[in-house]
């Protein structure tokens, strides 16, 4: 679950791709090709960004007529909700595992620097 | 379920936690890389590199790896630095080259006893300059999200 919600995050840090879910959020179904008009980058972008996007499941495709739509993806929004309790997650974990480490962290670690720093005879 | 983003609860992560150590320690954990590689990132997150040019106005650049994910870079600038009860340091993910939303992480060490108490606040929005558009673009989701799950 973790891993997921770092992919979330790394998918959404893009402008670009933040800029086409907020969009989605906003208007619902976009095609592909109105979704590229407000940027000035080429189609094979865009489309490397909406890639992005599904990977990480915050938007999804289905085909209207002959047009590719896309939509934003609730469930994984929902689970973005709290996106700061993710964080909360992800360093609390890490602190767990400091406290291990800070248990077996050898003192000379610390004052070998400290006394490089120094410059003390 | 609150997804308000106005609200300071909702861009601002508060963790304390009490370690039972020095707060010389507690800043070498964070700074030194032979050791934050030992403890970043939940179990079964590993660090295959790290480089950190720890002075203020320096690099920080991490890689991530789990079995799911693959490789996840994260990166940043050293804020502050003030051994050993504070540093400041900015985070955002980097995809295919391309450096995103930027967050403020704060650690203060502070001794109590012969323990310290670990408070780190990271807020959603780094604050810096020309970040203003990105601020108002999770405050406008967040609140369009909130409607949403209503």
């Amino acid at each position: 679950m973790q891993n997921n919600i770092m992919m979330t995050m790394a998918a959404l840090g893009d402008p670009t791709r933040f800029a086409i879910v907020e969009r989605l959020l906003k208007e619902g179904e976009v095609s592909a090709g109105d979704l590229a008009d407000p940027f000035s980058m080429s189609k094979p972008a865009i489309s490397r960004h909406l890639k992005v996007l599904e990977n990480a499941e915050l938007i999804e495709r289905r085909t209207k007529a002959q047009f590719r739509v896309f939509r934003a993806r609730p469930d994984t929004l929902k689970k973005m909700d709290s996106w700061l309790g993710k964080y909360r997650k992800f360093w609390e974990a890490s602190f767990d595992r400091l406290e291990e480490v800070l248990n077996d962290m050898p003192d000379t670690a610390i004052l070998e620097k400290k006394s490089a720093g120094d410059g003390e005879v | 379920m609150n997804v308000d983003a106005k609200t300071n609860e909702d861009t601002t992560l508060v963790i304390e936690r009490k370690f039972q150590t020095s707060p010389e320690r507690l800043y070498e954990a964070w700074t030194n890389p032979e050791i934050l590689q030992k403890w970043w990132g939940p179990e079964g997150v590993t660090i295959p590199t790290l480089d950190l040019d720890v002075r203020e106005g320096g690099d920080w650049i991490t890689t991530f790896h789990s079995d799911q994910m693959g490789e996840r870079v994260v990166s940043g600038k050293y804020v502050t630095l003030d051994p050993p009860n504070r540093l400041v340091f900015t985070w955002g993910w980097i995809d295919n080259g391309t450096r995103g939303h930027e967050t403020m992480v704060e650690i203060v060490l502070l001794q109590v006893g012969d323990s310290t108490i670990m408070t780190l606040t990271q807020k959603a929005f780094a604050e810096m300059e020309h970040r203003d558009n990105h601020r108002f673009g999770w405050d406008s989701s967040f609140n369009k999200l909130g409607l949403i799950l209503k």
